[in-house]
């Protein structure tokens, strides 16, 4: 599937990351297969989906950790393969689980990235650790042993660590893993800041409510391969599931509108706790406001008409499971 | 709005105090309470053995120099322990760490040069056991000095000690490198140390001397007179009179000269393999014109120090146990020291061609990889010396070069005055080149062509069994000896000495053997030919189905990898 992360604007400017084709494989294994994508700047772009999806192997290839099989990666318009070192200045990668080394204090840690990537003077680095450390909510464990820290902390630095030379595309796997909500707030907060000032960043997630509100768009890959792309709407559509479930909260009248209700078309299971009449729909918009205008005009008094449609998780353990059992 | 930029420099890769890594290294390794253990630990031994070597020898009444000098060797065993044991297992165990932890991930992606990676991680890994060693230096100084021992001796002593500590940290970090489990390396890295001081040595007791000047022991024993007491070094000195010289092709260098430059040759090559290894986790840890390059290297250097030590008698194995006892005047080597020796030759160059060719030979989806990189930039061919091109020229230019220096060696041994009326055809070296092309070749096709699985299979059921049950056979009494003459045969690694058995007028097998050997040898040696030049064909086939495949399609279409290629 050949899909643009989000519609871009008319601009001749490329794409921040454009993969083309892509294709990993681990001997026999397929681990992510024929997968295009573009991203335009400025965007919070998520990828999902179970794990064997290929998350980590696409994420691995465009920080040029990995060279894929075959396929293409750009990044900000530099072609990955061909200029690495150009690309791994563009690029900051967090990675899964995000290791620190045991025998390093965290401003060790970062200064030594900071070092790492010339970050100018002294003077200059240990502001640039210090702002980075304050963006991430760490600077009172500053002094602390990197294998001290708890595991949203450890998550945080390794964040500071990919913040520290501004890179242009922020490559985050799993990054809200571990940290507290507090903590995640805070996360979604960075990352729309950073890309408020123009920086894209591609993350992914199992956390997918978390997602959904991080991200600007987002997509869906299931074995290797993108299922689907776009803001969480489109997707959701393209993955084919307009199933919600319907609760009327009546005062009074359950039976006879519960009666009523299972006979019109696109309900099914419709069943009476206490006041309320809950029940399956698929079906259209307009058809349900119907559903809601039929019980008022059969003269039963409703109290609440709430609509709870399939969440994204469980479209996905959907996938999953179809998955498996195929 | 758009990110403010950060200026950015680069590190120059010879600025090691400024390395990164380096600097890292020395912020975790030389934290006070780790590295104040193991600095009062060495202060207190080197102290010891200063004062108690001081202690005996005054009791035995020397005189106060000679006394000095007694505490000298065993702190250089001291500073070899740690240098050489410690320092290397750190650099393996620490690079292994790395990749166990993820961290590596963050160095791969840090906008440092590979070479500047490397040296970060040479130096700093092992920097508490440079710091260690230090502080065993001024008990070595005073002992020096104290002892009146000139610096024309301790100085190439302890360049060399460095110039090997470097070799052995660099064969810590390559197996660091390439080992995937820190024990492993931890434990590999120990193995080849010890290998290196008792198995190595061995093999430069049978004409290899090259093996002998990847350690330390040349240049030990050239300067040994001069760091003993008075009364023992005499007796050194005696001995060092009846102990062969090195003479590089008769160029006339000491033992330090020729171990820096042996040292010196395969530290680079190792810089070079790390340096791929940095740029491209993928990458071979060699190219092409590197491997054959190194390949010749090692050639010259068993020929150049092999050849020169042949007339004087010196190269054989019976002279140099002689020369422990006393020698016989009319002493003169056995026959088949000099048949042993040129099968030697052959193995040790079939072995290396293996393991370069092994290095050099691209997998089904590296080769992949490269004609899509080829058809990306409009080439209809793979350059030749990419990794993802064939290793078949490579490992064919090694076979025959490796034939050759094997020529050049037995011809030598053979045609020397130690064995008057003998002489190498030229037809030898045909067969040399057939056995080497058989093994070498028949090798890199069958990996490149089939897969690395083919191989393991195939070494053991036709390199390994056939020589057991040859062996077993050989061993039982009676009429089986020319069955197990057959069977040996089928391995590509006795052919070096089923080679020199068959073809060279020196060669006296046992009369059971005799017959069965040279038989066995060109029929093997035929059957083998064969089946290098099928599964050349094989490979050639493979390749233009894979590079057809490739370049015929799309961009956009996905490849298959044709059949029969893991």
């Amino acid at each position: 599937m050949h899909v643009n992360g989000a519609s871009p604007e008319a601009s001749t400017a490329p794409p921040a990351i454009d993969i083309r084709y892509l294709r990993v494989d681990y001997g026999d294994f397929v681990a992510v297969d024929d997968l295009t994508l573009a991203v335009p700047g400025g965007e919070v772009f998520g990828l999902v989906g179970p794990n064997g999806a290929g998350k980590t192997s696409t994420f691995r290839v465009l920080t040029t950790l990995m060279e894929p099989t075959y396929g293409e990666v750009f990044l900000d318009g530099v072609d990955a393969f061909e200029d690495i070192e150009t690309a791994r200045r563009i690029v900051g990668y967090m990675p899964d689980l995000a290791p620190v080394p045991t025998d390093l204090k965290v401003w060790e840690f970062l200064e030594f990235h900071a070092t790492a990537y010339g970050l100018g003077s002294s003077v200059q680095r240990r502001d640039r650790v210090a702002e980075c450390l304050e963006e991430v909510a760490l600077t009172p464990q500053r002094n602390s042993w990197c294998k001290e820290l708890s595991r949203g902390q450890t998550q945080r630095v390794v964040l500071a660590k990919t913040l520290l030379h501004r890179p242009r595309v922020l490559i985050l796997d799993e990054p809200a893993s571990g940290l507290d909500p507090l903590a995640r707030r805070d996360l979604r907060n960075s990352l729309r800041k950073l890309a408020q000032q123009g920086a894209t960043v591609f993350v992914s997630s199992h956390i997918l409510s978390e997602l959904a509100e991080m991200c600007t768009s987002l997509c869906v890959m299931n074995r290797g391969r993108l299922l689907a792309s776009g803001s969480v709407d489109e997707v959701r559509h393209q993955l084919g599931s307009t199933e919600r479930v319907l609760t009327a909260t009546l005062l009074g009248r359950c039976g006879e509108a519960a009666e009523w209700i299972s006979a019109q078309s696109g309900v099914h299971e419709a069943r009476i706790i206490g006041q309320q009449v809950i029940f399956g729909f698929k079906g259209s918009d307009d058809a349900q406001a119907d559903l809601m205008v039929g019980l008022v005009g059969l003269g039963i008094r409703v109290r609440a008409f709430e609509e709870k449609r399939s969440s994204f998780e469980d479209i996905l353990v959907e996938v999953a499971e179809t998955n498996r059992r195929s | 709005m758009s990110l403010p930029p950060v200026t950015a420099t680069r590190h120059a890769s010879w600025k090691i105090w400024e390395n990164p890594i380096f600097a890292r290294y020395c912020c975790s390794r030389l934290r006070a309470r780790g590295l104040g253990i193991g600095l009062l630990l060495t202060v207190l031994i080197a102290g010891f053995i200063v004062a108690m070597a001081n202690s005996i020898a005054l009791h035995s009444r020397m005189n106060p120099a000679d006394a000095a000098r007694t505490g000298i060797i065993p702190l250089l065993m001291l500073q070899g322990v740690i240098l050489f044991v410690l320092g290397t297992a750190q650099v393996a165990g620490g690079m292994t760490a790395e990749r166990d932890e993820g961290v590596i991930d963050y160095q791969r992606l840090i906008p440092m040069s590979p070479l500047a990676k490397v040296l970060g991680y040479l130096f700093g890994l092992p920097v508490r056991e440079y710091v260690m060693v230090l502080a065993t230096l001024p008990f070595t100084a005073w002992s020096l000095w104290r002892g009146q021992v000139a610096w024309e001796t301790w100085l190439p002593l302890y360049g060399v000690v460095f110039t090997s500590g470097l070799l052995y940290h660099f064969t810590g970090l390559l197996t660091g490198t390439v080992a995937r489990n820190r024990r492993w390396a931890f434990l590999a890295s120990i193995g080849l140390v010890f290998c290196l001081y008792t198995i190595i040595p061995q093999i430069a007791n049978f004409g290899l001397v090259f093996f002998k000047y990847l350690t330390i022991t040349p240049v030990f024993e050239e300067s040994l007179a001069g760091l003993l007491p008075s009364s023992a070094s005499a007796a050194v000195k005696f001995g060092q009179q009846l102990a062969p010289t090195v003479k590089f092709f008769n160029l006339d260098f000491s033992e330090a000269v020729s171990t820096v430059f042996s040292q010196g040759g395969l530290i680079l090559t190792f810089v070079v393999m790390l340096c791929r290894k940095w740029r491209r986790s993928e990458s071979h840890l060699l190219g092409k014109l590197w491997a054959c390059g190194f390949f010749v290297w090692v050639q010259l250097l068993l020929l150049g120090n092999a050849l020169p030590l042949i007339e004087p008698g010196n190269l054989f194995p019976s002279r140099a146990f002689m020369r422990m006892v006393s020698i016989r005047p009319g002493w003169a080597p056995a026959p088949y020291e000099a048949v042993a020796m040129a099968g030697i030759y052959g193995l040790v160059t079939l072995l290396l061609i293996f393991l370069l060719g092994g290095i050099i030979t691209p997998s089904a989806s590296r080769q992949i990889q490269g004609w899509r990189r080829a058809r990306k930039q409009g080439a209809s061919a793979l350059p030749r010396l990419s990794d993802a091109a064939t290793g078949f020229w490579a490992v064919l230019f090694m076979a025959l070069t490796g034939a050759f220096g094997w020529f050049l060696f037995t011809r030598g041994l053979v045609e020397s005055r130690w064995f008057p009326g003998h002489v190498v055809p030229l037809s030898t070296l045909a067969y040399f080149a057939g056995v080497m092309i058989m093994g070498g070749l028949g090798f890199q096709t069958l990996l490149e062509a089939k897969g690395g699985r083919v191989v393991v299979f195939t070494a053991i059921f036709a390199g390994v069994v056939p020589l057991m049950v040859g062996s077993v056979l050989g061993a039982i009494p009676g009429h089986f000896i020319p069955l197990a003459a057959w069977l040996g045969g089928i391995s590509p690694v006795s052919m070096p000495f089923y080679a020199v058995g068959s073809l060279l007028s020196l060669s006296e097998l046992p009369a059971e053997a005799a017959r069965a050997v040279p038989r066995a040898f060109h029929f093997w040696l035929l059957v083998g030919l064969l089946l290098t030049i099928w599964l050349t064909i094989k490979l050639w086939q493979v390749r233009k189905a894979m590079a057809e495949s490739v370049l015929a399609q799309p961009a956009d279409l996905a490849v298959s990898v044709p059949a029969g290629v893991s």
